[in-house]
């Protein structure tokens, strides 16, 4: 691995510090602009996997809507966004539907369900 | 149809379900909550996202969640929901007249009334974008609703003006969805929402944000073809030989948000022209004695946690104006909007609670700077000062007992 420099924005609080990293694949040399060590963390994370929880919606039937939200109960690797979405493509629930519901056990190897957002009952 | 009750609550987003727990747990015991939309939770129920409450409850809930919680608490009041019930008037007197399918003409005699209709958002015609006059213009909001709960993708190629947060939440929504957003274009030279959402909703799918740069033309007979870019001079105008041709078949607009006072218009009360929202005192009192207001109708906040926050205070302010015999004394000073304050909220301080002051800056300074609220003095720090990041400070009351004028704001660099 090569020596790189890489900006961040660190979203751990709402300071938002920019930060300038120095780093050898995922392995931090030097970091600029932080202004406390949750940023470190927060960097390391970044270099290794970006985490995000995911947040949409699935197709529902026999409710007052037709689409109901739901996310992943932890945060999933960024990159395997498009994978989860294209897998809740094809999801139709019945209502009703009570919020934390699990509607997808283990998305695509991620180890995070996909649950519901809220309370969908039966029209 | 005519009922009498102690405190109404108009509208039941996050603020109204606040204030109308706090109005029940304070001791008002014939508590009405009106709401014109099928179901209780306001715009929560499209923001389907995370990041909210975690403030307020300590937990990163999407909209929806936090919105069940609220509704969950009110469940355990006895509280009255009238759904699909539209206000159509308030008088100054405290008399609402609502409409529903279910109930007719309604006649509801309120001793004390909480205004939480919350905001609407900027259009087209409130910032004057010249060309044609196709389909496939939205407000980010609307576009929210379209994905969010109707299930439709409103376009496939899109370009977003203005870089508010609902804009930015969108840019992410409709990537995810398979649209390709190819832009995000801002007339200031800073962004209009929370850092957080440039970085998780812009920069997290390489979205571009270009700052000073608007939209000087939109092309398209039917449907929207393309749109024009242009770059800002310092004074927001035009720079002339930097258009730029971007075709596109949707535009959303994120342009900002103005509190829905059209109601409270009608009760005489006054308002503010810089927030859009009623003058208020720090219990969430407007000029009308009776006629509390919480919420984004104030003044349009950043959080859902200040947004209950305020809800909170005009709960239990409503719910102590029912139960006692009218104030004769109203006193109180105005909190004026000193150096590098673009607005103020509340921005009348009435001597009965401690103070909680939000405040917006009008220039960004990215150092730390010092607040101050003079009298009584107070000098608050803070790590810098943004105008897309309200800052929140507490003077406590007995700080300002012995007020006799004005109080003044000043946001300096330290």
């Amino acid at each position: 691995m090569a020596v790189e420099k890489r900006h961040f924005v660190c979203v751990v609080c709402p300071i938002g510090c920019e930060i300038d990293v120095v780093h050898d694949g995922d392995k931090i040399i030097s970091m600029e602009g932080n202004k406390c060590e949750k940023s470190e963390e927060f960097v390391s994370q970044e270099l290794i996997e970006p985490m995000r929880i995911l947040t949409t919606t699935v197709r529902i039937q026999g409710a007052m809507w037709s689409v109901i939200p739901v996310r992943s109960d932890k945060a999933v690797p960024k990159r395997l966004f498009p994978r989860i979405m294209k897998q809740l493509r094809y999801i139709k629930l019945q209502a009703p539907v009570n919020m934390l519901d699990v509607v997808v056990k283990d998305s695509v190897g991620t180890g995070a369900n996909i649950i519901a957002t809220r309370t969908m009952p039966r029209e | 149809m005519t009922t009498e009750v102690d405190v109404a609550v108009i509208g039941s987003g996050p603020a109204g379900l606040t204030a109308a727990i706090h109005a029940y747990q304070t001791g008002a015991r014939k508590v009405l909550l009106l709401e014109r939309e099928e179901e209780l939770g306001g715009i929560l129920k499209q923001c389907i996202h995370n990041g909210f409450g975690l403030e307020q409850f300590k937990q990163d809930y999407t909209g929806p969640e936090y919105a069940e919680r609220l509704v969950k608490e009110l469940e355990k009041t006895d509280v009255q929901c009238l759904l699909n019930t539209l206000v159509t008037n308030i008088s100054a007197d405290r008399v609402i007249t609502a409409l529903s399918p279910e109930n007719g003409a309604l006649e509801i005699r309120a001793k004390s009334i909480v205004l939480a209709m919350g905001c609407r958002e900027r259009t087209r015609s409130n910032i004057g974008i010249p060309g044609t006059r196709p389909a496939g213009i939205f407000t980010a909001g609307v576009a929210q609703r379209f994905v969010n709960i109707d299930g439709y993708l409103p376009g496939k190629k899109v370009v977003i003006l203005g870089s508010g947060d609902i804009g930015l939440i969108m840019a992410r929504r409709l990537t995810l969805e398979g649209a390709r957003v190819i832009g995000v274009y801002e007339i200031m030279n800073y962004p209009g929402g929370l850092k957080r959402n440039i970085v998780q909703c812009l920069n997290d799918f390489d979205i571009p944000l270009h700052l000073s740069h608007t939209i000087t033309e939109i092309k398209g007979r039917e449907r929207v073809e393309g749109v024009t870019i242009s770059e800002v001079d310092g004074d927001l105008r035009p720079v002339e030989g930097s258009e730029q041709s971007i075709e596109c078949d949707t535009l959303l607009l994120s342009v900002g948000l103005i509190p829905e006072n059209e109601l409270s218009k009608k009760a005489g009360i006054e308002l503010n022209a810089h927030t859009g929202g009623p003058i208020t005192a720090e219990t969430m009192e407007t000029s009308v004695p009776g006629i509390f207001t919480c919420g984004n109708v104030s003044t349009v906040f950043d959080l859902v946690d200040y947004v209950a926050q305020t809800g909170a205070a005009a709960g239990t302010s409503a719910a102590r104006y029912a139960s006692s015999s009218p104030r004769e004394n109203r006193r109180s000073v105005e909190i004026v909007a000193g150096e590098n304050v673009r607005l103020l909220f509340p921005e009348r301080y009435g001597f009965q609670d401690d103070l909680i002051l939000f405040i917006r800056a009008a220039e960004p300074v990215e150092k730390p700077v010092v607040i101050e609220v003079t009298p009584p003095g107070s000098r608050i720090n803070r790590p810098y000062a943004r105008p897309n990041e309200m800052l929140r400070v507490k003077i406590p009351k007995g700080k300002l007992a012995q007020l006799k004028d004005s109080i003044t704001v000043n946001i300096r660099e330290k």
